[in-house]
């Protein structure tokens, strides 16, 4: 029986590590890294993101910032110029910058999505070429994969590659496409014959146009863009991932990493909500009385202050999986995101309810988070998108029980 | 070959296959993408899977719908990965 212990060394741990981090909580060095990210959002970022939402732009300083602290790279491995922090960790990050500026966390959300799933599939020659620059943050990466006409049905895909020589031509247009306005290269999905194909094309490329999409509702700094790739000529080095297997595996690892980073950052709006309306219930006063001591507000407080709670076991519970590598994560990242975007929406609703007419102009960051909020129901899956998920999956499972 | 390893492999694939998807009955042999009930996020669920239970990493190279398609198909993958099929 000495092979079988040997061949199965992870499956007796699988459990007993998930269950032993639920009890424990984080570690010393996850809370004092969430201190310094804390830190970071506080001194850097809130008070500049009312401006940026404003100017629909994120100045260059404050993402060279991020780059010089490792928050771009922070989960790839050192050796590729990484911190190799845990997934823990990376969604305290996320939670620390959705407090402070959903387009900004953007930037980390799909910085991420293209990492990660390089790390995964990218060639040993692909990773050491692209993943240090992306690491240090002297690449910002953006992936292309939604066009005008196709969102949640990716099978629909028209972008094309097609042989020529020793390299592909690619044609097609993307639309929506989150921080290509100041990204440096893209994660293109397209068809390659009746297959799927992703592929690393840089910004310069003959070829590339990029025009800025503005007057968003929310996210408005996000640097969204409309991406055409005309007649864009791409080597085979570039190609990730092998052909036919772009949209089963490529996309969902790094449409995974955007559910974990959406669902932190909307825990951390989440959060701006329930601490902008319990600071603005203790000193608003109506007649003699704060406006907390009224008891529809303190319903409304109660449910954001329950939902941050919940939503907070949710994406730590996911990312705890991520890090276990456990085979229930894509579910526990699903539930997170469809729980936390929802519940983001409900707080900044009633945050702006609470506040009244304060709470609908901009010097009330409240009516920021309100439009921020309902893009995260959209954003790496729209809500009815999950709930179709998971319920196929529960339903599956429940039927397989026999109940 | 060592059977019981390859016996086991196999229920464990098996269990876990039929524990997501809708199904009551998997064969060996049967297909489990030309069936059609597998989809794109059950792929990457049973690949997360297999990683985790045989710690195995699954990477570019391996990325070929031959490996996966079957429970026999996926045992000699992870015979393979381990460097056991011939032991």
């Amino acid at each position: 029986m000495g092979d079988l212990q040997t061949i199965w060394p992870a499956e007796a741990s699988a459990f007993t590590s998930r269950s032993s981090s639920m009890r424990h909580g984080l570690t010393d060095l996850q809370r004092a890294r969430q201190e310094v990210f804390k830190s970071f959002v506080a001194l850097n970022v809130e008070p500049f993101a009312r401006q940026w939402d404003r100017e629909q732009r994120i100045p260059e300083s404050v993402i060279s910032l991020m780059a010089k602290s490792g928050y771009l790279g922070c989960s790839l491995p050192p050796h590729y110029g990484g911190r190799g922090w845990d997934i823990v960790t990376f969604g305290l990050l996320n939670e620390a910058f959705g407090r402070g500026s959903s387009a900004l966390t953007g930037v980390l959300t799909v910085q991420a999505m293209v990492s990660m799933a390089l790390l995964k599939w990218g060639t040993k020659e692909q990773k050491v070429k692209w993943l240090p620059p992306l690491a240090r943050g002297e690449m910002i990466g953006a992936i292309a994969l939604t066009e005008p006409d196709v969102g949640s049905d990716l099978q629909s895909l028209t972008t094309s590659l097609t042989p020529e020589g020793n390299h592909f031509i690619l044609n097609g247009s993307k639309k929506w496409i989150s921080c290509a306005q100041i990204a440096t290269v893209f994660l293109v999905f397209g068809k390659l014959g009746k297959g799927s194909v992703a592929c690393l094309v840089p910004r310069d490329s003959p070829g590339v146009r990029i025009e800025p999409i503005d007057d968003l509702m929310g996210f408005r700094a996000g640097g969204l863009a409309e991406v055409t790739f005309n007649h864009v000529e791409v080597p085979l080095a570039d190609l990730v991932g092998k052909a036919g297997f772009a949209l089963s595996h490529v996309a969902p690892v790094g449409l995974h990493y955007g559910r974990i980073s959406t669902a932190c950052s909307a825990l951390g709006l989440l959060r701006g909500c329930l601490e902008e309306s319990i600071a603005y219930a203790a000193a608003r006063k109506i007649g003699d009385k704060t406006v907390g001591e009224m008891g529809m507000i303190r319903s409304l407080i109660a449910r954001m202050g329950t939902d941050l709670e919940a939503g907070s076991l949710l994406c730590h519970n996911a990312c705890r999986a991520e890090d276990d590598h456990h085979p229930e994560v894509f579910e526990k990242t699903f539930m997170a995101k469809y729980f936390t975007s929802r519940a983001a929406e409900r707080a900044a609703s009633d945050a702006v309810q609470i506040r009244g007419d304060s709470g609908c102009h901009g010097s009330s960051p409240v009516s920021r988070y309100y439009r921020d909020a309902k893009i995260m129901e959209i954003i790496e899956g729209t809500t009815q998108i999950h709930e179709e998920i998971l319920g196929k999956m529960l339903v599956n499972r429940a039927g397989r029980l026999g109940r | 070959m060592n059977i019981e390893l390859e016996t086991r492999i196999k229920d464990t694939v098996r269990r876990f296959i039929l524990s997501s998807i809708a199904i009551t009955k998997l064969d060996d042999d049967d297909n489990l993408f030309e069936s059609g009930i597998v989809n794109s996020l059950f792929a990457v669920q049973l690949m997360t899977y297999i990683e985790k239970t045989f710690s195995i990493e699954v990477g570019m190279d391996d990325l070929d719908i031959e490996n996966f398609k079957s429970l026999n198909a996926t045992t000699a993958f992870v015979l393979k990965k381990n460097g056991q099929r011939n032991g």
